[in-house]
């Protein structure tokens, strides 16, 4: 007895296997490709996002406008300021100043601001926090600390927004999470199926094969190895799904929102862990049905 | 050979399918196993196969209890033993050759020895003319010729047949028990369970009856 030629029949039946269940190797490579491609679209989508969210999050800072009816006195709106708990830096922008700015923002459209009083714009203060400051509920007494300064009109703050946009992004990951699984079980619940299909195809051979000596291993290797195959072209075309999907998407989604479109790992191993994953779904799936067959 | 002690096998549900079965078939013996319809033959057959678990008793194959053995190891012993069925489960894809082969094959036989042995197998059982048929393709004969040279191409120890001529007219059956009293001069253990009370009177072998799971007569 050799182990080699033994391997070698292995072999040889997976690929007769594969070849006369071409179609349902197909299919259920197609599903694995399909389930791994719309997960990675919403964990890509979510890691993105989230990144997005915490960059933003540096940049949290809050703008105080001076009171209209106040003599400007930078210097000493400062001190006051330097005595807020919570306020890191500041940086004075005078009314002049305001109106600049909003002149190099509108560049092309100057002719809008024609006529407009140069005191149209209140003077105001963009307010950076220490990092302890951050959360949205010391923003908020931050905040309210500011507005309590006589010379103050108003505060803003763009914490609000960018907490709510979180929870939206925590609820994206969860989602993602739950889809995750779901559609991994929904695929190794199809691919087991298929290989139901093929080894209730395939049962007086299997059945023939073990009343004349065969190890269970001699029966479940060819099926491991449709399980790996299909994996491997699953993740294959997970891969191409994605990358073919992500370059026609590239044109028609807005500049601010193309950040969402990044792959956050790199490349190689996008590719690797979508064609493991691809083959542990496959394997499993087919492991699973051969050996509840063979217990029978 | 083949040794069984006090075997019993019953189904949830159902009476006895054998009660209380002591035999030994020495080795190199050819033994008949009769009786009606449901009378255990084919419990029997299978019991010391393997592929059936005694309920009580013990069953010693060739120095080993079956009772006794793991799982992982039947396949090893299933090698030795040839079996034979009514309805020769031939694999309809394959070819005559090819079905031959597989029973070399699960045991990680080299290809150059499969030709070698499965070819003087075929011929042996004097169709070698037909290897590149599908079994479905041949008479019922030639396809019970085929599932013995299946069977014997391993070397087996033992054959065991369950009911090999049930499908076949008389002078078809003459032939296959022909070539099992070959194999049997050979010295290999032959176990053939039949009703066919005029094959059991034309080889004149020994004889086990079985009525209701129990032995009636030897």
């Amino acid at each position: 007895m050799s182990g080699g030629a033994n391997l070698l029949y292995m072999l040889s039946d997976s690929l007769r296997c594969a070849r006369e269940n071409v179609m349902t190797a197909v299919l259920t490579a197609f599903t694995i490709g399909f389930s791994l491609a719309i997960f990675a679209i919403f964990l890509f989508v979510s890691i993105n996002l989230n990144g997005f969210i915490s960059t933003w999050g540096d940049k949290t800072h809050v703008v105080v406008y001076v009171k209209d009816n106040v003599a400007s006195d930078p210097e000493k709106f400062g001190e006051s300021l330097k005595r807020v708990p919570g306020v890191n830096s500041f940086t004075y922008i005078s009314r002049e100043a305001a109106l600049k700015e909003l002149r190099d923002e509108l560049k092309g459209h100057e002719s809008i601001l024609e006529g407009v009083d140069t005191n149209l714009l209140p003077a105001s203060f963009e307010i950076k926090l220490g990092s302890a400051y951050r959360d949205s509920d010391r923003v908020r007494g931050v905040a309210d600390n500011l507005k309590r300064l006589p010379w103050v009109d108003e505060v803003q703050y763009s914490r609000e927004w960018v907490e709510k946009f979180a929870s939206l992004i925590r609820f994206m990951e969860l989602a993602a999470l739950v889809i995750g699984v779901f559609l991994a079980a929904a695929t190794v619940f199809i691919v087991s199926n298929t290989v139901r299909l093929a080894v209730y195809a395939r049962r007086e051979e299997i059945e023939i094969m073990r009343l004349i000596g065969a190890s269970d291993t001699y029966v479940k290797v060819p099926f491991f190895m449709e399980g790996v195959m299909q994996g491997v072209v699953g993740g294959l075309i997970s891969f191409a799904v994605l990358a073919v999907g992500r370059y026609l998407m590239l044109d028609n989604v807005p500049q601010y929102f193309r950040f969402a479109l990044d792959v956050p790992f790199p490349a190689p191993a996008v590719f690797s862990v979508l064609v493991l994953s691809g083959v542990l779904m496959g394997v499993a799936g087919s492991l699973v049905t051969v050996g509840r067959f063979l217990k029978t | 050979m083949i040794q069984m002690f006090h075997v019993s096998k019953s189904y949830e549900g159902s009476a006895p399918a054998l009660s209380d079965i002591t035999l030994n078939v020495p080795k190199g013996e050819f033994l008949f196993i009769t009786g009606p319809s449901g009378a255990g033959k084919s419990t029997l057959l299978k019991i010391m196969f393997g592929s059936e678990a005694p309920t009580d008793g013990q069953i010693i194959i060739d120095g080993r209890n079956y009772v006794k053995i793991p799982p992982a190891d039947l396949p090893g012993l299933r090698r030795r033993i040839g079996f034979v069925f009514q309805d020769f489960k031939l694999l309809p894809g394959k070819s005559v050759f090819e079905n031959v082969a597989l029973a070399l094959k699960v045991m990680g036989v080299g290809p150059g020895d499969i030709k070698a042995r499965v070819n003087r197998m075929l011929s042996y059982v004097k169709l070698q003319h037909r290897a590149n048929f599908k079994p479905l393709s041949l008479s019922g004969g030639e396809q019970q010729r085929v599932a013995i040279a299946r069977a014997l191409v391993k070397d087996p120890a033992i054959i065991l047949a369950d009911e090999p001529t049930g499908n076949l007219d008389p002078a078809l059956s003459n032939e296959i028990m022909e070539l099992f009293k070959e194999v049997n001069n050979r010295g290999t253990t032959v176990v053939v369970a039949t009703h066919d009370r005029r094959l059991i009177d034309l080889f004149g072998r020994r004889t086990v009856m079985l009525e209701g799971g129990r032995i009636a007569g030897q």
